[in-house]
């Protein structure tokens, strides 16, 4: 009976048409949402993994990624070099973190931002992101007018090694370039010497944040409880607090998308519902003449569904094509298959919830009801 | 001849406000298998509300109908939805034909419900058109089918699936007279065939080839007749 309800569908042009449009806008509203949902939680949790076990330091009220924290340089030094914390010095250094280009909005992060960080501590930061082309490391002592770039800023810069890039006005050498990183906010990035960032970006004596890594890190916990004895002025945070810390920031918009994506979902399934109450209305003689002439009313039921997921299907498909544009054009991780399957199953929800009570009624119908009109 | 069918003291009732309207009172009758059947009366008088009972459309209040020996006033819903789909045919007064599908597509539903092959049911729907005479209409959707067509269609789609009876509504009540006697003369050679018919009408004059008239006023039988020999 497929081809019964597609030509229904047909004949009535207009109201399925509005109807897949609302559908569509459902759908690509949920499906926005849902992906910059995920994008932010997977961030943000890749972000934090790199924190695994070390402790940060930066300004006190200020956001994460620090760039609008400042602490002086002094006190930086003096913390890396305290003997008393058992630290790991090749993992700990002091970090300077520059916005060159805001996010689409003011809650996103940074679209592009340079990174500044000792010569010779690079690895506290990279880890083992390796280099496509060039070096991933600074040498020792290094504080020059050089940059590693992250694999979106070079494509942004159009950048390879041995080339110049102009950063803030200044001319940068290009010497390395990474490889795709699960840190996002590397992959965005101009890694430079920390000397050198101060100097683009007249940040002498001034330094984002430190940090630290625990040679045990078993003690991580302890240590920072020493440090914010002693800078009682800083925040000193360790990865859960962080994680704590962005969730808390994360909240109100992932509410606020939650709401849209919960919008969308009753938006889509009021208008199915709505045109398939008219659908049904319309055609009660026609389901009357089915059942006078033989069919079930698991017959007629099957109709309304299907007419209802034909629907949302149509309008669910090239929605999510817009959805794939919009995390290109966003920037964002491209929605995975099951992220797709997802959204597919919203559609899916939304139809056989909205037809549950067309399908109800037309499943009412009598067969005398074809025959009212004689 | 057989009896394919009987009512016994058939009560129909429907509540009207606070009234209620005695459509049927007490009425019994019995059609034998092969005849041709004319049920006539004014207005009111109950011979829809009879053909409907016949047909396995409707319950009785009151008392039993039979088709060939089964009760239909004990049938659940679904086994008189099988009922209507094998056993009986219905032609509408005013065809009830699904709009958006062509002629010979609106004569495959019956097939389809029966639960027929894409290719019998193609082959039978296109048999039972040409026995109506619509083989060059059968792409035709019944917007563009003249009222006479569209009944041959309603006719082709109540014999798609052998039924043991037909049940005839006023098949002729939207029709001019040309239609209308053309129809008829249909049923008379589907008669001839084998066809069990009964046709409800107000214009006795198309009862010319009937076997057997019923005049029903008030809902009761008040005169029947075996008018012509089988």
């Amino acid at each position: 009976m497929l081809d019964i309800v597609v030509k229904n569908i047909g004949a009535r042009k207009i109201r399925t048409t509005l109807c897949i449009l609302a559908v569509m806008v459902s759908v690509f509203l949920n499906g926005t949402t849902l992906t910059m949902n995920n994008w932010m939680y997977r961030t943000m949790t890749s972000e934090l993994a790199r924190y695994m076990g070390k402790i940060y330091i930066q300004q006190g009220g200020s956001s994460y990624p620090p760039i609008d924290s400042s602490i002086s340089q002094e006190t930086a030094q003096v913390i890396l070099s305290r003997d008393d914390l058992e630290m790991n010095t090749a993992e700990s250094t002091s970090l300077i973190f520059i916005r060159t280009e805001r996010g689409m909005m003011p809650f996103m992060p940074a679209k592009q931002m340079v990174i500044g960080i000792s010569a010779g501590r690079v690895g506290a930061l990279l880890g083992n992101v390796e280099a496509t082309e060039g070096t991933n490391r600074f040498e020792v002592g290094e504080q020059g007018d050089v940059t590693i770039l992250g694999e979106e800023m070079a494509a942004s810069f159009r950048a390879t090694v041995g080339q110049d890039v102009t950063i803030n006005g200044r001319t940068i050498r290009v010497i390395g370039v990474l490889k795709r990183s699960n840190m996002d906010s590397v992959n965005i990035a101009a890694i430079m010497p920390l000397e050198a960032v101060q100097r683009t970006f007249a940040k002498e004596d001034t330094v984002s944040a430190v940090l630290l890594t625990p040679k045990d890190v078993n003690q991580t916990t302890e240590i920072a409880a020493t440090l914010r004895q002693d800078y009682p002025a800083l925040a000193v945070v360790t990865q859960d607090e962080m994680l704590t810390e962005a969730e808390n920031v994360m909240r109100m918009p992932m509410l606020y998308m939650g709401i849209m994506s919960v919008t969308g979902f009753v938006v889509a399934v009021a208008v199915i519902m709505s045109t398939m109450v008219m659908a049904v209305m319309e055609r009660t003689r026609e389901f009357g003449t089915l059942r006078a002439i033989g069919g079930r009313r698991r017959l007629i039921v099957g109709m309304v569904f299907a007419e209802a997921l034909l629907m949302a299907l149509i309008g669910s498909l090239p929605s999510m094509g817009l959805v794939l544009l919009m995390s290109r054009w966003m920037n964002t991780t491209l929605p995975s298959v099951a992220q797709l399957l997802e959204i597919v199953g919203f559609t899916v929800g939304a139809a056989v919830l909205a037809a549950s009570y067309p399908a109800w009624r037309a499943a009412r119908v009598e067969p005398m009801e074809a025959l009212r009109y004689e | 001849m057989s009896k394919i069918i009987e009512t016994h003291g058939l009560w129909k009732i429907y509540p009207l406000g606070e009234k209620k309207v005695e459509a049927l009172r007490g009425l019994s009758l019995s059609i034998e298998s092969g005849a041709f059947v004319v049920i006539a009366g004014p207005s009111g008088s109950g011979k829809s509300t009879l053909l409907h009972l016949l047909g396995a459309m409707d319950t009785p209040t009151r008392g039993e109908v039979y088709l060939d020996g089964v009760n239909l006033s004990r049938m659940a819903d679904e086994e008189r939805t099988y009922l209507r789909c094998h056993q009986i045919g219905f032609i509408f007064q005013t065809f009830n034909l699904l709009p958006t599908l062509t002629a010979l597509e609106n004569v495959e539903i019956a097939l389809r419900l029966a639960g027929a092959s894409r290719s019998v049911r193609h082959a039978r729907a296109a048999e039972v058109l040409a026995r109506v005479g619509l083989t060059d209409q059968a792409h035709h959707r019944p917007a563009q089918l003249s009222g006479g067509e569209r009944q041959r269609v309603v006719i082709a789609r109540a014999l798609a699936n052998r039924p043991r009876l037909l049940l005839a509504d006023e098949p002729t009540g939207n029709l001019d007279s040309v239609n209308g006697q053309a129809i008829v003369d249909l049923f008379h050679q589907l008669n001839i065939e084998g066809q069990t018919i009964v046709m409800v009408t107000h214009n006795l004059g198309l009862a010319r080839y009937a076997h057997q008239k019923i005049i029903l006023i008030d809902g009761q039988i008040v005169d029947t007749a075996q008018v012509n020999a089988r």
